[in-house]
Protein backbone atom coordinates (compact mmCIF):
# COMPACT_ATOMS: atom_id res chain seq x y z
CA UNK A 1 0.00 0.00 0.00
CA UNK A 2 1.46 3.51 -0.72
CA UNK A 3 1.96 6.25 1.53
CA UNK A 4 -0.15 8.47 2.55
CA UNK A 5 0.46 12.00 3.47
CA UNK A 6 -2.20 14.22 4.70
CA UNK A 7 -2.35 17.99 4.26
CA UNK A 8 -4.43 19.68 7.60
CA UNK A 9 -7.36 21.62 5.96
CA UNK A 10 -9.59 24.06 8.44
CA UNK A 11 -12.07 24.76 5.42
CA UNK A 12 -10.28 28.35 5.37
CA UNK A 13 -8.09 28.16 2.81
CA UNK A 14 -7.89 27.02 -1.31
CA UNK A 15 -5.47 23.72 -0.70
CA UNK A 16 -5.86 21.99 -4.23
CA UNK A 17 -2.81 24.27 -4.89
CA UNK A 18 -0.78 22.35 -1.90
CA UNK A 19 -2.37 19.37 -3.05
CA UNK A 20 -1.02 19.64 -6.43
CA UNK A 21 2.41 20.91 -5.60
CA UNK A 22 2.53 17.83 -3.31
CA UNK A 23 1.69 15.50 -6.18
CA UNK A 24 4.08 17.04 -8.46
CA UNK A 25 7.10 15.94 -6.11
CA UNK A 26 5.74 12.58 -4.81
CA UNK A 27 6.61 9.29 -5.91
CA UNK A 28 3.92 7.37 -5.45
CA UNK A 29 2.28 8.67 -2.22
CA UNK A 30 -0.95 9.55 -2.02
CA UNK A 31 -1.98 13.23 -1.15
CA UNK A 32 -5.09 13.65 1.24
CA UNK A 33 -6.26 16.68 1.88
CA UNK A 34 -8.54 16.51 5.09
CA UNK A 35 -9.69 18.09 8.28
CA UNK A 36 -10.52 15.03 9.48
CA UNK A 37 -8.36 13.57 13.09
CA UNK A 38 -8.71 10.26 12.13
CA UNK A 39 -7.51 10.48 9.08
CA UNK A 40 -4.72 12.45 9.98
CA UNK A 41 -3.80 10.24 12.87
CA UNK A 42 -4.05 7.17 10.47
CA UNK A 43 -1.36 9.43 7.61
CA UNK A 44 2.03 8.45 7.38
CA UNK A 45 2.99 12.53 7.03
CA UNK A 46 1.56 15.03 8.15
CA UNK A 47 1.66 18.86 6.28
CA UNK A 48 0.71 21.30 8.78
CA UNK A 49 0.14 24.77 7.11
CA UNK A 50 -1.81 27.48 9.33
CA UNK A 51 -3.81 29.83 9.15
CA UNK A 52 -4.54 33.65 9.99
CA UNK A 53 -4.62 34.98 13.53
CA UNK A 54 -3.04 32.56 15.37
CA UNK A 55 -6.01 32.66 18.45
CA UNK A 56 -8.28 31.30 15.36
CA UNK A 57 -5.88 29.12 14.15
CA UNK A 58 -5.86 27.20 17.96
CA UNK A 59 -9.35 27.73 18.37
CA UNK A 60 -10.27 26.12 15.29
CA UNK A 61 -7.76 22.86 16.25
CA UNK A 62 -9.38 22.80 19.96
CA UNK A 63 -12.61 22.65 18.33
CA UNK A 64 -12.30 19.78 15.89
CA UNK A 65 -9.71 18.07 17.82
CA UNK A 66 -6.84 18.54 15.13
CA UNK A 67 -4.78 19.85 17.84
CA UNK A 68 -4.29 16.16 20.06
CA UNK A 69 -4.39 14.40 15.91
CA UNK A 70 -1.13 16.28 15.53
CA UNK A 71 0.26 15.77 18.94
CA UNK A 72 -0.35 12.16 18.21
CA UNK A 73 0.93 12.19 14.84
CA UNK A 74 4.45 13.82 16.30
CA UNK A 75 4.12 11.34 18.88
CA UNK A 76 4.38 8.49 16.86
CA UNK A 77 7.36 9.50 15.44
CA UNK A 78 5.63 10.29 11.64
CA UNK A 79 7.08 12.98 9.81
CA UNK A 80 5.57 16.64 10.31
CA UNK A 81 5.85 19.62 8.21
CA UNK A 82 4.50 22.96 9.97
CA UNK A 83 3.97 25.80 7.32
CA UNK A 84 3.75 29.66 8.58
CA UNK A 85 1.22 30.37 10.72
CA UNK A 86 1.82 26.49 10.87
CA UNK A 87 4.95 26.93 12.78
CA UNK A 88 4.05 29.35 14.65
CA UNK A 89 1.01 27.06 16.16
CA UNK A 90 3.94 24.51 17.35
CA UNK A 91 5.33 27.05 19.62
CA UNK A 92 4.71 27.50 22.69
CA UNK A 93 3.31 30.68 23.04
CA UNK A 94 2.46 33.40 20.96
CA UNK A 95 2.27 36.80 21.55
CA UNK A 96 -0.51 37.76 19.23
CA UNK A 97 -4.20 38.68 20.07
CA UNK A 98 -2.71 39.73 23.64
CA UNK A 99 -1.02 36.14 24.41
CA UNK A 100 -2.10 33.05 22.84
CA UNK A 101 -0.93 29.34 23.89
CA UNK A 102 -0.58 27.05 21.56
CA UNK A 103 0.12 23.68 20.64
CA UNK A 104 3.85 23.75 23.05
CA UNK A 105 5.84 21.01 21.03
CA UNK A 106 8.59 23.70 20.68
CA UNK A 107 9.90 26.21 23.63
CA UNK A 108 9.93 29.27 21.35
CA UNK A 109 7.58 32.02 21.36
CA UNK A 110 6.56 33.73 18.59
CA UNK A 111 6.70 37.39 18.73
CA UNK A 112 5.59 40.03 16.46
CA UNK A 113 8.15 42.42 14.36
CA UNK A 114 6.80 45.97 14.83
CA UNK A 115 7.87 45.95 18.51
CA UNK A 116 11.37 44.87 17.46
CA UNK A 117 14.28 47.55 16.54
CA UNK A 118 16.48 47.31 13.94
CA UNK A 119 20.30 47.82 14.19
CA UNK A 120 19.49 51.56 14.16
CA UNK A 121 17.08 51.29 16.75
CA UNK A 122 14.16 52.15 14.60
CA UNK A 123 10.82 49.84 14.41
CA UNK A 124 11.00 47.61 11.82
CA UNK A 125 8.60 47.68 9.15
CA UNK A 126 6.13 45.15 9.00
CA UNK A 127 4.66 42.73 7.31
CA UNK A 128 8.48 41.03 6.18
CA UNK A 129 7.31 40.34 2.92
CA UNK A 130 8.98 38.87 -0.28
CA UNK A 131 11.99 36.93 -0.68
CA UNK A 132 14.90 36.61 1.44
CA UNK A 133 17.74 34.30 2.35
CA UNK A 134 18.28 31.93 5.14
CA UNK A 135 21.48 30.56 6.53
CA UNK A 136 21.09 26.57 7.11
CA UNK A 137 21.92 26.17 10.81
CA UNK A 138 22.61 22.35 10.47
CA UNK A 139 22.72 19.97 7.70
CA UNK A 140 19.53 18.14 7.91
CA UNK A 141 17.93 15.74 5.10
CA UNK A 142 15.02 18.23 4.35
CA UNK A 143 18.05 20.79 2.83
CA UNK A 144 19.34 17.93 0.66
CA UNK A 145 19.83 19.97 -2.64
CA UNK A 146 19.11 22.98 -1.76
CA UNK A 147 22.27 25.49 -1.22
CA UNK A 148 23.26 27.56 1.83
CA UNK A 149 21.40 30.94 1.74
CA UNK A 150 18.91 29.63 -0.46
CA UNK A 151 16.05 32.78 -0.75
CA UNK A 152 12.60 31.51 0.11
CA UNK A 153 9.54 33.51 0.26
CA UNK A 154 8.13 35.04 3.53
CA UNK A 155 5.34 36.94 4.21
CA UNK A 156 4.51 37.18 8.24
CA UNK A 157 4.02 39.81 10.63
CA UNK A 158 5.46 37.26 13.41
CA UNK A 159 8.42 35.18 13.99
CA UNK A 160 9.62 32.65 16.30
CA UNK A 161 12.50 33.51 18.37
CA UNK A 162 13.69 31.48 21.82
CA UNK A 163 14.37 28.43 20.07
CA UNK A 164 17.50 26.38 21.49
CA UNK A 165 20.31 26.96 18.76
CA UNK A 166 20.06 22.84 18.41
CA UNK A 167 16.24 23.24 17.12
CA UNK A 168 16.72 26.35 14.72
CA UNK A 169 17.42 24.28 11.64
CA UNK A 170 17.24 27.74 9.51
CA UNK A 171 17.90 31.64 9.99
CA UNK A 172 16.65 34.79 8.23
CA UNK A 173 17.67 38.30 9.07
CA UNK A 174 15.07 41.17 8.92
CA UNK A 175 16.45 43.09 11.44
CA UNK A 176 16.79 40.75 13.99
CA UNK A 177 17.35 37.02 13.22
CA UNK A 178 14.81 34.99 13.51
CA UNK A 179 13.85 31.43 13.33
CA UNK A 180 13.48 30.93 9.77
CA UNK A 181 13.10 26.75 10.44
CA UNK A 182 12.61 24.81 13.34
CA UNK A 183 13.18 20.87 13.87
CA UNK A 184 13.53 18.31 16.75
CA UNK A 185 12.88 14.65 15.59
CA UNK A 186 10.63 14.20 13.33
CA UNK A 187 9.15 17.52 13.45
CA UNK A 188 10.36 20.29 10.65
CA UNK A 189 8.60 23.59 10.44
CA UNK A 190 9.31 26.40 8.27
CA UNK A 191 8.22 30.04 8.24
CA UNK A 192 8.53 30.67 4.71
CA UNK A 193 6.28 29.41 2.42
CA UNK A 194 7.71 26.52 0.11
CA UNK A 195 4.76 26.42 -1.99
CA UNK A 196 5.81 29.99 -3.08
CA UNK A 197 9.36 29.37 -2.94
CA UNK A 198 9.74 28.13 -6.53
CA UNK A 199 12.12 25.65 -7.15
CA UNK A 200 13.73 25.41 -4.03
CA UNK A 201 10.36 25.58 -2.35
CA UNK A 202 9.58 22.05 -4.50
CA UNK A 203 13.01 20.29 -3.55
CA UNK A 204 12.28 21.25 0.47
CA UNK A 205 8.30 19.57 -0.27
CA UNK A 206 10.38 16.36 -2.18
CA UNK A 207 12.47 16.18 1.01
CA UNK A 208 10.05 16.32 3.51
CA UNK A 209 7.93 13.58 1.14
CA UNK A 210 11.46 11.38 1.24
CA UNK A 211 12.44 12.18 4.89
CA UNK A 212 13.06 9.05 7.48
CA UNK A 213 13.48 10.52 10.80
CA UNK B 1 -19.56 57.25 -2.47
CA UNK B 2 -19.12 55.75 -5.92
CA UNK B 3 -20.97 52.34 -6.66
CA UNK B 4 -18.22 50.78 -9.24
CA UNK B 5 -19.82 48.35 -11.41
CA UNK B 6 -17.53 45.11 -11.89
CA UNK B 7 -17.19 43.84 -15.18
CA UNK B 8 -15.54 40.55 -14.95
CA UNK B 9 -14.04 39.38 -18.24
CA UNK B 10 -13.19 35.87 -19.43
CA UNK B 11 -12.74 34.30 -22.55
CA UNK B 12 -14.25 37.82 -23.80
CA UNK B 13 -17.08 37.17 -22.06
CA UNK B 14 -18.60 38.79 -18.98
CA UNK B 15 -18.69 36.25 -16.22
CA UNK B 16 -19.04 36.30 -12.05
CA UNK B 17 -17.10 33.98 -10.14
CA UNK B 18 -17.92 32.47 -6.93
CA UNK B 19 -15.41 33.14 -3.97
CA UNK B 20 -12.71 33.63 -6.80
CA UNK B 21 -12.90 30.07 -8.06
CA UNK B 22 -12.17 29.80 -11.60
CA UNK B 23 -14.56 26.79 -12.29
CA UNK B 24 -17.10 27.95 -10.54
CA UNK B 25 -18.50 30.79 -13.12
CA UNK B 26 -21.82 32.16 -14.30
CA UNK B 27 -22.20 33.94 -18.15
CA UNK B 28 -23.68 37.10 -17.88
CA UNK B 29 -23.47 38.31 -21.22
CA UNK B 30 -20.86 37.89 -24.84
CA UNK B 31 -20.80 41.36 -24.81
CA UNK B 32 -18.83 43.39 -22.36
CA UNK B 33 -18.53 46.50 -24.46
CA UNK B 34 -22.56 46.71 -24.14
CA UNK B 35 -22.35 45.67 -20.53
CA UNK B 36 -20.38 48.57 -20.10
CA UNK B 37 -22.61 50.96 -22.04
CA UNK B 38 -25.65 49.95 -19.76
CA UNK B 39 -24.37 50.50 -16.30
CA UNK B 40 -22.85 54.35 -17.53
CA UNK B 41 -26.80 54.80 -18.73
CA UNK B 42 -28.10 53.42 -15.56
CA UNK B 43 -25.62 56.18 -13.51
CA UNK B 44 -21.91 54.30 -12.99
CA UNK B 45 -19.19 57.16 -13.41
CA UNK B 46 -16.45 54.49 -12.93
CA UNK B 47 -16.19 50.65 -14.35
CA UNK B 48 -13.90 48.07 -12.24
CA UNK B 49 -12.50 45.63 -14.76
CA UNK B 50 -11.31 42.29 -14.12
CA UNK B 51 -8.96 40.04 -16.81
CA UNK B 52 -9.69 37.04 -15.50
CA UNK B 53 -7.79 35.27 -17.71
CA UNK B 54 -4.80 37.50 -16.92
CA UNK B 55 -5.26 36.85 -13.42
CA UNK B 56 -5.21 33.28 -14.14
CA UNK B 57 -2.56 32.88 -17.20
CA UNK B 58 -0.68 35.47 -16.38
CA UNK B 59 -0.91 38.01 -19.22
CA UNK B 60 -3.84 39.81 -20.62
CA UNK B 61 -5.78 37.64 -22.71
CA UNK B 62 -8.72 40.04 -22.10
CA UNK B 63 -7.02 43.36 -23.95
CA UNK B 64 -8.82 43.91 -26.97
CA UNK B 65 -12.24 44.34 -25.06
CA UNK B 66 -10.41 46.52 -22.49
CA UNK B 67 -9.50 48.49 -24.93
CA UNK B 68 -12.95 48.56 -26.84
CA UNK B 69 -14.64 49.70 -23.51
CA UNK B 70 -12.80 52.47 -22.76
CA UNK B 71 -12.62 53.47 -26.41
CA UNK B 72 -16.48 53.67 -26.08
CA UNK B 73 -16.22 55.86 -23.07
CA UNK B 74 -13.39 57.88 -23.30
CA UNK B 75 -14.55 60.04 -20.43
CA UNK B 76 -15.22 57.20 -18.05
CA UNK B 77 -12.50 56.60 -15.15
CA UNK B 78 -11.62 52.86 -16.02
CA UNK B 79 -9.65 50.54 -13.32
CA UNK B 80 -8.43 47.24 -14.47
CA UNK B 81 -7.33 44.72 -12.04
CA UNK B 82 -6.07 40.84 -13.20
CA UNK B 83 -2.85 40.11 -14.83
CA UNK B 84 -0.92 43.05 -13.44
CA UNK B 85 2.43 41.82 -13.75
CA UNK B 86 4.78 44.16 -15.78
CA UNK B 87 5.36 47.90 -16.74
CA UNK B 88 4.33 46.61 -20.38
CA UNK B 89 1.43 45.41 -19.77
CA UNK B 90 0.38 48.64 -17.52
CA UNK B 91 1.51 51.05 -20.00
CA UNK B 92 -1.02 49.08 -22.59
CA UNK B 93 -3.68 49.80 -20.54
CA UNK B 94 -2.84 53.38 -19.69
CA UNK B 95 -2.28 53.65 -23.52
CA UNK B 96 -6.01 52.25 -24.18
CA UNK B 97 -7.41 54.49 -21.79
CA UNK B 98 -7.47 52.80 -18.62
CA UNK B 99 -7.25 55.40 -15.94
CA UNK B 100 -5.69 52.78 -13.01
CA UNK B 101 -4.25 49.50 -12.88
CA UNK B 102 -4.83 47.59 -9.54
CA UNK B 103 -1.34 45.04 -8.62
CA UNK B 104 -3.47 42.26 -6.70
CA UNK B 105 -1.23 39.26 -6.12
CA UNK B 106 2.06 40.40 -7.08
CA UNK B 107 2.01 43.10 -5.15
CA UNK B 108 1.98 40.69 -2.15
CA UNK B 109 4.20 38.14 -3.61
CA UNK B 110 6.94 41.28 -4.73
CA UNK B 111 6.31 44.16 -3.06
CA UNK B 112 9.03 46.16 -4.81
CA UNK B 113 7.03 46.41 -8.16
CA UNK B 114 4.61 48.36 -6.29
CA UNK B 115 7.00 50.53 -5.28
CA UNK B 116 8.68 50.45 -8.92
CA UNK B 117 5.38 50.78 -10.32
CA UNK B 118 4.20 54.02 -8.49
CA UNK B 119 7.68 55.36 -9.42
CA UNK B 120 7.33 54.55 -13.20
CA UNK B 121 3.15 55.72 -13.54
CA UNK B 122 2.18 58.18 -10.53
CA UNK B 123 -1.48 58.37 -9.75
CA UNK B 124 -2.01 54.89 -11.71
CA UNK B 125 -1.30 52.43 -9.34
CA UNK B 126 -3.73 50.83 -6.75
CA UNK B 127 -2.99 47.75 -4.96
CA UNK B 128 -5.99 45.15 -4.16
CA UNK B 129 -5.50 43.64 -0.99
CA UNK B 130 -7.98 40.38 0.05
CA UNK B 131 -8.42 39.62 3.41
CA UNK B 132 -10.55 37.33 5.59
CA UNK B 133 -10.81 38.29 9.43
CA UNK B 134 -8.32 41.16 8.74
CA UNK B 135 -5.32 38.84 7.79
CA UNK B 136 -3.98 39.49 4.18
CA UNK B 137 -4.93 36.44 2.03
CA UNK B 138 -2.65 35.42 -0.65
CA UNK B 139 -3.01 32.62 -3.47
CA UNK B 140 -0.78 30.20 -1.86
CA UNK B 141 -1.81 27.31 0.42
CA UNK B 142 -1.26 28.49 3.76
CA UNK B 143 -3.45 31.00 2.20
CA UNK B 144 -4.80 33.43 4.88
CA UNK B 145 -1.32 35.25 6.95
CA UNK B 146 -0.88 36.39 10.14
CA UNK B 147 -0.40 39.48 8.26
CA UNK B 148 -2.93 42.37 9.47
CA UNK B 149 -3.95 43.83 6.29
CA UNK B 150 -3.68 47.60 7.96
CA UNK B 151 0.24 47.21 8.11
CA UNK B 152 0.28 45.91 5.14
CA UNK B 153 -1.70 48.85 3.04
CA UNK B 154 0.30 51.38 5.11
CA UNK B 155 3.32 50.31 3.69
CA UNK B 156 1.73 50.43 0.10
CA UNK B 157 0.42 53.60 1.04
CA UNK B 158 4.01 54.58 1.98
CA UNK B 159 4.87 53.77 -1.17
CA UNK B 160 2.36 55.72 -3.39
CA UNK B 161 -0.39 53.68 -4.85
CA UNK B 162 -3.42 56.18 -5.54
CA UNK B 163 -5.87 53.93 -3.24
CA UNK B 164 -6.37 50.73 -1.69
CA UNK B 165 -8.92 47.94 -3.20
CA UNK B 166 -10.12 46.36 -0.04
CA UNK B 167 -11.90 42.66 -0.39
CA UNK B 168 -13.11 40.69 2.25
CA UNK B 169 -12.63 36.88 0.97
CA UNK B 170 -15.11 35.48 3.00
CA UNK B 171 -17.99 37.36 1.82
CA UNK B 172 -17.25 38.30 -2.19
CA UNK B 173 -19.64 37.02 -4.35
CA UNK B 174 -21.56 35.30 -1.34
CA UNK B 175 -24.14 37.79 -1.00
CA UNK B 176 -23.43 38.10 2.52
CA UNK B 177 -23.11 42.13 3.61
CA UNK B 178 -19.95 44.26 3.73
CA UNK B 179 -17.67 43.74 6.34
CA UNK B 180 -18.11 47.38 7.19
CA UNK B 181 -15.95 47.52 10.40
CA UNK B 182 -12.76 46.01 8.51
CA UNK B 183 -13.31 48.39 5.56
CA UNK B 184 -13.68 51.10 8.07
CA UNK B 185 -10.75 50.25 10.78
CA UNK B 186 -8.81 50.66 7.35
CA UNK B 187 -9.83 53.63 5.92
CA UNK B 188 -9.11 55.31 9.13
CA UNK B 189 -5.99 54.36 9.43
CA UNK B 190 -4.56 55.64 6.26
CA UNK B 191 -4.63 58.58 4.07
CA UNK B 192 -5.63 56.77 0.59
CA UNK B 193 -9.38 56.03 -0.50
CA UNK B 194 -10.24 52.47 0.82
CA UNK B 195 -12.66 51.45 -2.20
CA UNK B 196 -14.84 48.59 -0.58
CA UNK B 197 -14.87 45.24 -2.21
CA UNK B 198 -16.86 41.96 -1.76
CA UNK B 199 -20.71 41.74 0.33
CA UNK B 200 -22.76 44.36 -1.76
CA UNK B 201 -25.95 42.90 -1.80
CA UNK B 202 -28.60 45.46 -1.16
CA UNK B 203 -29.85 49.08 -0.58
CA UNK B 204 -29.08 48.43 3.11
CA UNK B 205 -25.52 47.73 2.16
CA UNK B 206 -25.19 50.48 0.47
CA UNK B 207 -26.63 52.82 2.92
CA UNK B 208 -24.43 50.88 5.76
CA UNK B 209 -21.58 52.00 3.85
CA UNK B 210 -22.29 55.72 3.55
CA UNK B 211 -22.68 56.51 7.04
CA UNK B 212 -18.98 55.60 7.55
CA UNK B 213 -17.66 57.26 4.20
CA UNK B 214 -16.08 59.86 5.05
CA UNK B 215 -13.88 57.84 7.20
CA UNK B 216 -12.31 57.33 3.92
CA UNK B 217 -14.10 55.01 1.84
CA UNK B 218 -14.63 56.76 -1.77
CA UNK B 219 -16.32 53.60 -3.66
CA UNK B 220 -17.45 50.35 -3.24
CA UNK B 221 -17.60 47.81 -6.02
CA UNK B 222 -20.51 45.53 -6.83
CA UNK B 223 -21.02 43.18 -8.87
CA UNK B 224 -23.13 40.17 -8.11
CA UNK B 225 -26.17 42.00 -6.73
CA UNK B 226 -26.24 44.21 -9.36
CA UNK B 227 -26.52 41.04 -11.81
CA UNK B 228 -28.78 39.20 -9.88
CA UNK B 229 -31.24 42.42 -9.42
CA UNK B 230 -31.03 42.13 -5.55
CA UNK B 231 -29.56 45.66 -5.73
CA UNK B 232 -30.69 48.21 -8.59
CA UNK B 233 -27.50 50.33 -9.69
CA UNK B 234 -29.38 52.92 -10.42
CA UNK B 235 -30.71 53.03 -7.00
CA UNK B 236 -28.22 52.25 -5.35
CA UNK B 237 -26.04 55.50 -6.76
CA UNK B 238 -29.28 58.01 -6.78
CA UNK B 239 -28.92 57.15 -2.60
CA UNK B 240 -25.42 57.58 -2.28
CA UNK B 241 -25.44 60.93 -4.07
CA UNK B 242 -28.25 61.71 -1.48
CA UNK B 243 -27.02 60.68 1.57
CA UNK B 244 -23.52 62.28 1.03
CA UNK B 245 -23.21 64.04 -2.38
CA UNK B 246 -21.85 63.21 -5.51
Amino acid sequence: MSEVVAVIDYGMGNLHSAGKALEKVASGQQIVITGDPDQVRAADRVVFPGVGAIRDCIAVLRETGLDRAILDVIAAGKPVLGICVGMQALMARSEENNGVDCLGVFDGQVTFFGELQNDTGGRLKVPHMGWNQVRQGMAHPMWAGIADNTRFYFVHSYCVTGLADEEVAGRCDYGLSFAAAATRKNVFAVQFHPEKSADAGLTLLENFLRWQP
Amino acid sequence: MLLIPAIDLKDGKCVRLKQGRMEDDTVFSDDPVAVASHWVERGARRLHLVDLNGAFAGEPVNGDIVKAIAKAHPDLPIQIGGGIRSPEIIQAYLDAGVQWVIIGTKAVNEPQFVKEMCQQFPGHIIVGLDAKDGKVATDGWANVTDVDVIDLAKQFENDGVSAIVYTDISRDGMLQGVNVDATVRLAQSMSIPVIASGGITNLDDVRNLCAVADQGISGAITGRAIYENTLDFGEGQALSDELIGA
